[in-house]
């Protein structure tokens, strides 16, 4: 837990994978007491770090063939839901 | 093709032929009604189902009616045609004059007008039954080489971080995806190629634009496309295409159409949704979905902090409640014991010490007081003797039997003539005081006592 990454640096599949395995570890009951509140902070942090990203992110559209035309705009109406 | 129980090859005039002979030959003598004469021929009309092609000429589709009413004709002759509504529903074509169409039903007669029509079960429009039917060929095959096993599919990834998206760049579609991943997870990263969905050179374009999004990186694919007819589909029905989304290293998403009908890619691709939207939704969590998660994840934390923690004071008070814990004298009860046993013993050994030191004690004074007595007495006996003796020394005894001492004005004893001259004051002292005289003259006296005068004064 003491070298593990820096949450920042992990990629949103990366946190969510150590999130759960630190869920499991803690579910077991394997831990030592000190371990065991150290990787609830870790998990809190990891947490708090997806939650960020998905509230913060802007999507990111990289055109790599053709050309994309029209409006992107959340308001209009979906065409598959009508 | 299908069959409603008799021979689907076209009219057979034998058949039809064989039944006016019978009819004929029955009624040779006896004229019929009108009535029976229509019955015989409505049976033999209806005993034979017939696929026909057609252009539709006339429509007429109404509210009220049980039936759609049209007419299909080519360059020398007409037919009208009646389809009951549920049958006309279910064939999913909206008739349109100048459609060729593809119809198949039975020759009937309405009797009461002495009208022939043609009963339609089923209609397709012209043309899709050659396309479909390759289609089918094709999806024989690649089935048969196990292509669109459900083996093969692979689960999509849970978090796609880059996504693919293959359609047309000035479509709906592009745009459903894009708003259905900035809404659900925008956390994605989508490279887009677009490329045409339409016409001969479509699946080429698709296959490029698979290959393009993901040699960028894609960890899943989309190619979607919104909805069209059957042929607006052909490109997603073409085995190159399908090749290449079967070969895809990564998973592909196929989102087509709004249609119930199933392209080939759509057979082959790893997840097949229903539309571009439902493509999107298939490779994105759900913001709610993760935010229930999320909060279910730090409640399982917190849950099991806190079991732990509980456990941990648990098993802390449990040892604590021990006897050792609990009355610390337990820890060293023996050797408190043994202390006590040691008192004791010294308790009752000490007494007896004690008498017998008592005794000695008393035995060492006694022994001692007798002896005091014993001590003194020789010391006592020769301090006697030297008090006599002391006594007999004593000058003033001396005196007392008639001696002087003679002393010159300093004090100091005279003890020979030659210490003195005439005239020289000298004190004398006696046993009782002391005499001031003044020396008159010297006498000498030899060792035989004789006096020698040797001056006077």
């Amino acid at each position: 837990m003491d070298n593990a990454r820096p949450v920042e640096e992990m990629t949103f599949r990366e946190a969510s994978a150590e999130l759960d395995g630190i869920i499991r570890q803690i579910e077991s009951n394997t831990l030592e007491l000190e371990d065991t509140l150290k990787a609830y902070e870790r998990g809190v942090a990891l947490i708090a770090s997806l939650q960020k990203r998905l509230s913060e992110a802007e999507q990111k559209v990289d055109v790599l063939m053709g050309e994309l035309s029209g409006q992107q705009d959340d308001q209009i109406r979906d065409t598959t839901l009508s | 093709m299908v069959s409603r129980g008799c021979p689907t090859t076209g009219v057979s005039p034998t058949v039809t032929q064989n039944n006016i002979y019978e009819s004929g030959e029955n009624s040779a003598s006896t004229a019929l009604s009108v009535s029976a004469a229509m019955a015989l021929a409505k049976r033999s009309l209806e005993s034979v189902t017939v696929r026909m092609l057609g252009e539709v000429s006339e429509v007429s589709i109404k509210a009220g009616y049980k039936a759609a009413y049209f007419t299909v004709k080519d360059s020398s002759a007409s037919l009208p045609c009646m389809m009951w509504n549920n049958r006309y529903r279910a064939c999913g074509v909206q008739l349109t004059v100048g459609q060729m169409v593809e119809l198949e039903g039975r020759f009937t007669l309405y009797a009461a007008k002495g009208r022939m029509n043609f009963d339609v079960f089923s209609i397709t429009l012209a043309g899709e039954g050659n396309l479909r039917l390759k289609v089918a060929n094709i999806a024989k095959k690649l089935q048969a080489e196990g292509l669109t096993d459900p083996a093969r599919k692979r689960p999509l990834p849970l978090y796609p971080e880059k996504i693919g998206l293959v359609t047309s760049p000035r479509s709906a579609a592009v745009h459903d995806v894009l708003r259905t991943l900035r809404r659900r997870f925008p956390v994605a990263t989508i490279y887009l190629a677009g490329v045409p969905v339409e016409g001969a050179q479509a699946p080429v374009g698709i296959i490029d634009g698979m290959r393009c999004v993901v040699n960028a990186g894609s960890q899943v694919v989309l190619v979607v496309r919104g909805g069209g007819s059957f042929e607006d589909m052909m490109p997603f029905n073409d085995e190159n295409l399908a090749r290449a989304i079967a070969a895809c290293p990564v998973p592909v998403v196929t989102g087509i159409g709004h249609e119930v009908d199933t392209a080939i890619a759509d057979m082959v691709s790893d997840f097949r949704a229903s539309t571009p939207t439902a493509a999107a939704e298939a490779v994105s969590p759900s913001r709610e979905s993760l935010d229930v998660l999320f909060q279910s994840q730090a409640d399982a934390l917190a849950t099991g902090v806190r079991r732990i923690i509980a456990a941990q004071k648990a098993f802390v008070e449990r040892a604590s409640d021990r006897p050792a814990f609990r009355d610390p004298a337990f820890l060293f009860a023996s050797e408190a014991q043994a202390l006590d046993t040691s008192i004791e013993r010294l308790n009752r050994a000490m007494p007896a010490v004690l008498e017998k030191n008592a005794i000695f004690i008393a035995t060492a004074r006694q022994r001692l007081v007798a002896s005091g007595p014993h001590i003194t007495e020789k010391p006592q006996a020769e301090l006697s003797r030297n008090a006599a003796r002391l006594d007999d020394l004593s000058p003033i005894k001396t005196l007392a039997r008639g001696y002087s001492v003679t002393r010159d004005e300093n004090g100091k004893i005279i003890s020979s003539i030659n210490q003195t001259e005439i005239g020289q004051r000298v004190i004398v002292s006696l046993a009782d005081g002391r005499l001031d005289c003044k020396v008159g003259g010297i006498d000498e006296i030899d060792l035989f006592g004789r006096n020698k005068e040797i001056n006077h004064g």
